[in-house]
């Protein structure tokens, strides 16, 4: 430690702050127990894979119950599927349960979507039927891509470019596929969706990929679960309020003419869901009892007895210790993200909802902080094995493989005090000890929060998985009492908000749980998906389109109708963007309302109905609006800064110094600056170029096009887009509404999309070439375009108030020497500190040498475990798709702050 | 037999899996694949004494619930209410 670093600890220590650490004690985090590091050594060969065991089971008790009520027959059916799921326990876990019976687990869901399996099923029994291959091709392909199985070799078949299905499953994948022909949630939605009046406007939309997603792919997630119910009452405990919610309600509408008979179906499924999960738990017992029936390992045999012990109370009672909470809260996190294909099931503050079962297991020395630690670092590989089976489309150009399990910390109490609490520095410790994607952590950023506990969370940041991410709870909180006021949202509720999926700020509540002999106000979810809704729209494209009369010079095709408008002012540019961006969101808007209505009314959720306020109270499901919030439904865009840019650059260049005519602007777009395209080079990075022979033509303009205004540089003639666009998107969302009938409104985040988005739009005003990436998030700079320090870029970022939105997104790269030592921490606190104090409202960090990242792209297999943040996630590096990590590299480095 | 068909076999993914009693990793195919002497037969709708008249894939017939259905040889038992080894 030198003499500043040694004064720095002094001073911290004067005020009460311990946690900071220097290099030397950073050297020094204690390593993962052992089991952990050989469970780890396992995840990184394994193969992400597919099998049939849950569906099948699914679909059997589906079809066997065919005329019941809706509700109450898939009940019936998922909770048939988890019971009868394989339990599997491998021996060095203390934390068990599975989404499947495969530890990176998955599984198709044909009731959502039948289509692709249906029309494939011939190629896919060709491909079993034909003979295997040589014995070494039956190999894994190790290397690049790790868990994925982008190819099918030997008896495994390679399913959307990430999963493996043994050759013996296809038949059964085949045949439980089969009946659900023409009535899966996306055929069923597609029906109605050609009954739109623009529909075929819709298909060009998604066929251009101006629009890049449907809603029933992935339609639960990207919001916060909740576990109060089943820590208060245990699941024999909400079968007993099921059995008085039948006794009151069954053939009793109340006052409701509508939905009021509907409960006591709701209370039915409701127990029959619950008795199912009950069995589940019960099976990991009887499994953990079978191996240690035979294991001759003291240590592990004593270990499988307590899991048989855990499980088998948690399958009946409420939890009575730390561990059998937490291993709670994860089986019900896994049966939620089982019952239908989703990412963004956010944990929530679990900090907050476990410390009363951590504060008494500590009191009364049942365990230690160090064995609570150790529990904490199992959990984190449980939720990194989480993985979600949907199109190639959506597990790689959407979420880059990543499933968004994210962890709130922070924030404020019912009464507005800090929340922190003593087991969210554990858990934040955890994450230092084990490295591992997920689950991300947020720190819901506050003024109170205490300061040794933000050190603690730089520290973390500082070591380069990045995470915790940094969010501005008052933002937070801002954004929900005027989103949620209509549905009487109080401002204790606004403080139980956090982050659904990876930022899509969610509503929540406090719920009392009694135990330990008093009532802690715990927080948890209170809505549906805040994720589901007009997903993604490029609003790069969109202005590409406008310039191009509507037409698509990429693939040949009038996507939007012909406005015919002369674009001879930037104010008839920019209302001709907003003439589209509102066909689009109108068009698209239908389609996504009927996708999710099929959704809601024939694959209601079962047990996030059970979990989340009020549904049990109400006695009605989350598709009928059981849930206490539910005007969640948003907007979604990408590439944000890219589009800025570009209004800048044609702002400067064509109207204010008419240095060009737009005819000449366009004719360089179109001819790439004189570049060769991304689709030509596969070099998906911004820097490189390559020149073709029509160079030269080019040169002039596309130099003052790059060296045009850009957002980041706290230079008003860029950042004055970025505030009309704000204001402008801000009341336009609200025209429309969702399925749920309540106003959408703006999330700005690209999760990966700017990767495929970026590569269908052909070169930009702001000089980038086509097929390149978008800028990354919504406030981060455009790569390489921030000239003036992190300073100026919170300086452009905030010109808007950012509680207007649901979030907003920055990445900055810092390189590990700016952040070095205590001091480094410090800066690193106080970068985050001076953009929150300004109002921005989310801050990630890639703490990263580029030159780690280039030399990992040229040999993945050695650095398996390096881990980057991409959007509002981190991911391994070797299991990100090539133009997401040419982007990555390519973001602006900082090597001071 | 096979280290899948073994009661000892602990899933891990598409290609292998591990060995309860050695803690070793086990192939699903190829060399290696084959069991030890210590294997003990696991729960599986192939050997149910309900299941029959499976196809050359191994799907079959289950008549263990009061409503038949088809099932499919590879499917785990071990949480079937109805399983009985053939």
């Amino acid at each position: 430690m030198n003499v500043n670093e040694e004064k720095m600890q002094e001073v911290l220590k004067k005020r009460g702050i311990e946690a900071a650490m220097s290099e030397a004690e950073r050297s020094q985090i204690a390593p993962p127990p052992e089991g952990v590091n050989k469970l780890m050594d396992i995840y990184y060969v394994l193969k992400n894979t597919v099998d049939m065991e849950i569906p099948y089971w699914y679909n059997r008790v589906w079809w066997e119950n065919d005329g019941d009520i809706i509700n109450i027959r898939r009940a019936k059916a998922f909770a048939a599927a988890l019971s009868h799921a394989t339990p599997n326990i491998l021996p060095y876990e203390k934390l068990v349960m599975q989404k499947t019976k495969n530890v990176r687990g998955a599984f198709p869901f044909p009731w959502v979507t039948a289509s692709f399996f249906n029309a494939q099923a011939e190629a896919l029994m060709t491909e079993v039927d034909a003979p295997a291959e040589s014995e070494a091709d039956r190999v894994s392909i190790v290397g690049a891509g790790g868990g994925n199985v982008t190819e099918s070799y030997g008896n495994i078949i390679s399913i959307a470019k990430k999963f493996g299905m043994r050759k013996e499953d296809i038949p059964v994948l085949v045949k439980a596929s089969e009946p659900w022909d023409g009535c899966s949630v996306e055929e069923l939605s597609t029906k109605l969706a050609e009954y739109t009046p623009e529909y075929n406007l819709h298909k060009n939309l998604m066929d251009n990929v101006v629009c890049m997603f449907d809603s029933y792919a992935i339609p639960q997630g990207r919001e916060v679960i909740n576990y109060y119910y089943p820590l208060q009452y245990g699941w024999d405990g909400i079968i007993k309020i099921c059995e008085k919610g039948i006794h009151d309600t069954m053939g009793e509408a109340g006052t409701d003419g509508i939905l009021g008979m509907s409960r006591g179906y709701y209370y039915l499924a409701t127990k029959i869901m619950a008795e199912g999960m009950s069995k589940w738990c019960s099976n990991y017992a009887k499994k953990a009892e079978q191996l240690a029936s035979f294991e001759t390992d003291p240590e592990i045999k004593k270990n499988y007895e307590e899991i048989a012990g855990v499980m088998a109370h948690i399958a009946h009672k409420p939890p009575e210790t730390f561990r059998q909470a937490l291993q709670l809260t994860l089986a019900c996190h896994l049966a939620v993200v089982n019952e239908d294909p989703q990412s963004g099931q956010s944990i929530g503050r679990l900090g907050q909802v476990l410390q009363p079962f951590y504060e008494k297991d500590i009191e009364d020395k049942v365990s230690t902080d160090e064995e609570v630690l150790d529990l904490l670092q199992y959990y984190r590989i449980k939720i990194t094995e989480i993985e979600c089976f949907a199109s190639a489309g959506v597990t790689g150009g959407v979420l880059s493989g990543n499933t968004f399990n994210n962890l709130s910390l922070g924030g404020l109490t019912k009464d507005g005090l800090s929340a922190v609490t003593p087991l969210e520095y554990l858990i934040v410790e955890a994450g230092m000890r084990t490295k591992t994607t997920q689950p991300t952590l947020s720190v819901l950023y506050d003024e109170k929060l205490p300061e040794d506990f933000l050190m603690k969370c730089a520290n973390c940041t500082k070591l380069g998985m990045g995470y915790p991410a940094w969010m501005n709870n008052q933002d937070g909180i801002g954004f929900m009492m005027m989103n949620y006021r209509s549905e009487g949202m109080t401002l204790e509720d606004a403080r139980a908000w956090c982050l659904g999926g990876c930022l899509e700020s969610a509503p929540g509540c406090f719920m009392p749980l009694t135990y330990n002999g008093k009532v802690t106000w715990i927080p948890g979810g209170a809505g549906p998906t805040s994720g589901t809704g007009v997903h993604f729209i490029g609003i790069p494209k969109v202005l590409e389109l406008v310039l191009n009369n509507g037409f698509d010079k990429r693939t040949g095709k009038q996507v939007l109708p012909a406005h015919n408008k002369k674009l001879d002012s930037m104010q008839a540019i920019t209302d001709q963007w907003q003439a589209y961006l509102r066909k689009i969101i109108e068009v698209v808007n239908k389609v996504n309302n009927l996708q999710m209505d099929v959704w809601r009314k024939h694959n209601m959720p079962v047990v996030q109905s059970m979990l989340k306020p009020d549904c049990l109270v109400k006695g009605q499901h989350l598709g009928n609006m059981g849930t206490r919030y539910n005007a969640t439904i948003n907007y979604e865009s990408c590439g944000t800064v890219t589009f800025i840019n570009s209004l800048a650059a044609i702002g400067k260049l064509v109207f204010d110094e008419k240095k060009y005519t737009l005819d000449q602007l366009t004719d360089a777009m179109w001819h790439n600056f004189g570049f060769e395209t991304a689709y030509d080079t596969q070099v998906f990075s911004p820097d490189f170029r390559k020149a073709t022979a029509e160079a030269p033509k080019y040169e002039r303009i596309f130099a003052d096009c790059i060296n045009a205004p850009k957002y980041g540089n706290a230079d008003w003639e860029a950042d004055k887009y970025l505030k009309w666009y704000e204001d402008v998107m801000f009341p336009m969302t609200r025209e429309y509404h969702s399925y749920y009938g309540k106003e959408l409104y703006m999330c700005q985040i690209s999760v990966s999309t700017h990767g495929p988005q970026g590569f269908i739009t052909l070169a930009t005003p702001d000089g980038r070439l086509a097929g390149t990436t978008y800028s990354d998030g919504s406030m981060s700079a455009a790569a390489g375009t921030d000239k003036n320090g992190i300073y100026a870029i919170f300086e452009s970022a905030t010109v808007y108030d950012h509680s207007t939105q649901q979030n907003s997104q920055m990445n900055l790269k810092l390189h590990p020497s700016a952040v070095k030592g205590i001091q480094g921490t410090r800066k690193l606190l106080d970068i985050v500190r001076a953009y929150m104090r300004k109002g921005g409202f989310h801050v990630q960090f890639n703490v990263v040498d580029s030159k780690t990242l280039r030399a990992a792209q040229k040999k993945p297999e050695n650095y398996r475990d390096l881990m980057v943040r991409v959007a509002g996630f981190t991911q391994y590096w070797c299991e990100i798709g090539k133009p997401i990590q040419d982007e990555v590299i390519y973001r602006t480095e900082y090597e001071t702050v | 037999m096979k280290h899948t068909e073994c009661k000892y076999y602990i899933n891990l993914d598409c290609e292998k899996g591990m060995c309860g009693r050695t803690k070793k990793m086990v192939p699903i195919d190829g060399a290696g694949s084959e069991a030890c002497p210590m294997f003990d037969q696991a729960p599986k709708c192939g050997v149910c004494g309900h299941f029959c008249n499976a196809d050359k894939y191994g799907v079959g017939m289950c008549q263990g619930f009061k409503k038949e259905n088809w099932a499919y040889a590879g499917c785990g038992a071990f949480g079937c209410e109805k399983f009985v080894m053939k």
